[in-house]
């Protein structure tokens, strides 16, 4: 097994950061996969004694003030959908990579809907349905994790 | 070769920490808490500054393949193109300068008009060119950030239009960029005129769509169709008569008692990069001379009346003895 540092785990999460602040517009910024979210996921789901909901709160902070969106929203979605990443963490082991990609869906959609509801709370005006483009962004970006050399291995992949 | 879950600490089964719920439950509370403060008390405003200036480094990181991009682009317009570009910008300027000739004439003109009147005059208002970073990150809200910040003395308030129109307001300010919220934004709220009748309103813009409503304004209001708003001015943020928006849709529905009003900006917020950022204008000074004065000669006061009559000098009317 390949040790994992938790260097590499923050590297990765700055990079995520970094595409996040690339100065998107337009079609783009309605489609652009939220990479914080998707780099927080897979680095619970394979190291998960490195990174946790702590982890997921701090980066979701780190996005609050990036965006300038209310303190703590982004942090309290992410860390929901990394309480329910860590739960069913054990359980990825069983799983096919379409049942891994298919979990991953679920729970990036969660953080939208999380989100839209503190949004909502906080007196946005509702998104429509093209809100929900990053999730299908964000699980498109996921199948290259799937079929490169980086992707989290699990049993059934090999049956 | 095999990547698989990782467990290089051998998994401990008792010493995991606190258990999942219970960092959930931790986390929530402090955002919850941390959304409170950031909502009603405003506390956090500075700790928000700093780091925004923490992440400058990265952000001009981040900007830097599309600049190089741009630059590039830049670099390698045709020759013609240019020769083109330079033809029309000539005759707009020709014609420009008539109208600015006019102008001047214009407002010597009205200058004495108002002395002549003892009203109040006009100021002008400074302004400094712009450049949009990027645009809000924000899904549920329509903003810019621009490239002007409190170290080029922009504070919040500041009106911002481009060549066409007015395209909002600054709400944010950091200390190398600012953001700016647009009119087509829920939050944002904008005094308007009608340029035909001069009706006064004020336009709230829609949100989801690039589009800006009149409400509160009765079924039988004179709106029609193609008229234009120009701001009134008398926020004393924007200046008199800058163009906001055109009118797209009139309904009148029989069951509400207000008109459905809907107008579309005319600046082009998505097809410029530059914009100006008007400084606010000196209300306060000007407030604080007109106190004075009403202090010293209270008697001048009396016999000219009208010298007070101006809409945001503070009506101190001195009593007559």
């Amino acid at each position: 097994m390949r040790i994992i540092r938790l260097k590499t785990i923050y590297l990765t999460l700055l990079a995520a950061f970094l595409c996040y602040l690339l100065p998107w517009s337009g079609a783009a910024l309605v489609a652009r996969p939220d990479f914080m979210l998707l780099a927080l996921l897979y680095w619970i789901l394979r190291a998960p004694q490195f990174t946790n909901i702590g982890t997921a709160w701090f980066a979701g902070v780190l996005i609050d003030l990036a965006s300038g969106s209310l303190f703590g929203q982004n942090a309290l979605a992410y860390a929901v959908t990394a309480f329910f990443a860590v739960t069913y963490q054990r359980r990825l082991v069983l799983f096919n990579i379409w049942q891994q990609s298919a979990y991953v869906f679920v729970l990036l959609i969660l953080n939208q809907a999380t989100l839209a509801v503190l949004k909502l709370f906080a007196g946005g005006e509702s998104p429509g349905w093209s809100y929900f483009i990053p999730c299908v962004s964000g699980i498109i970006l996921w199948q290259f994790v799937i079929f490169s050399s980086i992707s989290i291995e699990t049993h059934a992949k090999k049956a | 070769m095999a990547r698989g879950i990782d467990y290089q600490h051998s998994p401990a089964f008792f010493v995991r920490g606190p258990s999942a719920f219970a960092r959930l439950v931790f986390f929530a509370a402090l955002s919850l808490s941390l959304m409170a403060t950031d909502s009603r008390l405003h506390y956090l405003n500075e700790i928000r500054l700093g780091f925004v200036a923490l992440f400058q480094p990265l952000q001009s990181l981040a900007n830097l393949p599309s600049n190089v991009m741009q630059n590039t682009q830049e670099y390698f317009v045709t020759h013609d193109n240019l020769l083109k570009k330079n033809q029309q910008l000539t005759k707009q300027a020709l014609l420009d300068s008539v109208q600015l000739q006019r102008l001047n004439s214009l407002e010597s003109e009205n200058s004495h008009l108002r002395s002549l009147l003892g009203a109040a005059q006009n100021s002008k208002q400074e302004a400094k060119l712009g450049e949009i970073l990027h645009m809000g990150r924000d899904p549920f809200t329509h903003k810019v950030v621009v490239d002007l910040g409190s170290q080029e003395g922009i504070v919040e308030g500041q009106a911002v239009i481009d060549g066409a129109g007015v395209i909002g307001q600054v709400t944010r300010v950091y200390p190398f960029s600012s953001e700016v919220t647009l009119i087509t934004d829920k939050e944002l709220a904008i005094p308007v005129q009608i340029e035909r009748n001069g009706l006064r309103a004020i336009a709230f813009g829609h949100g989801r769509d690039t589009t800006i409503d009149l409400p509160y304004l009765p079924a039988n209001v004179d709106i029609r169709k193609g008229d234009k708003l120009v701001t009134s001015g008398i926020d004393g943020v924007y200046p008199t008569g800058l163009a906001v928006a055109e009118i797209t849709k009139v309904e009148r529905n029989p069951n509400s008692p207000f008109a459905d009003i809907v107008g579309v900006p005319v600046a082009g917020i998505k097809n410029h990069r530059q914009l100006l950022m008007l400084s606010l204008p000196k209300v306060d000074e000007f407030r604080k001379s007109a106190i004075k004065q009403l202090a010293s000669s209270p008697s001048e006061k009396t016999e000219k009346p009208e010298a007070a009559a101006k809409t945001d000098t503070p009506t101190v009317a001195p009593k007559k003895p």
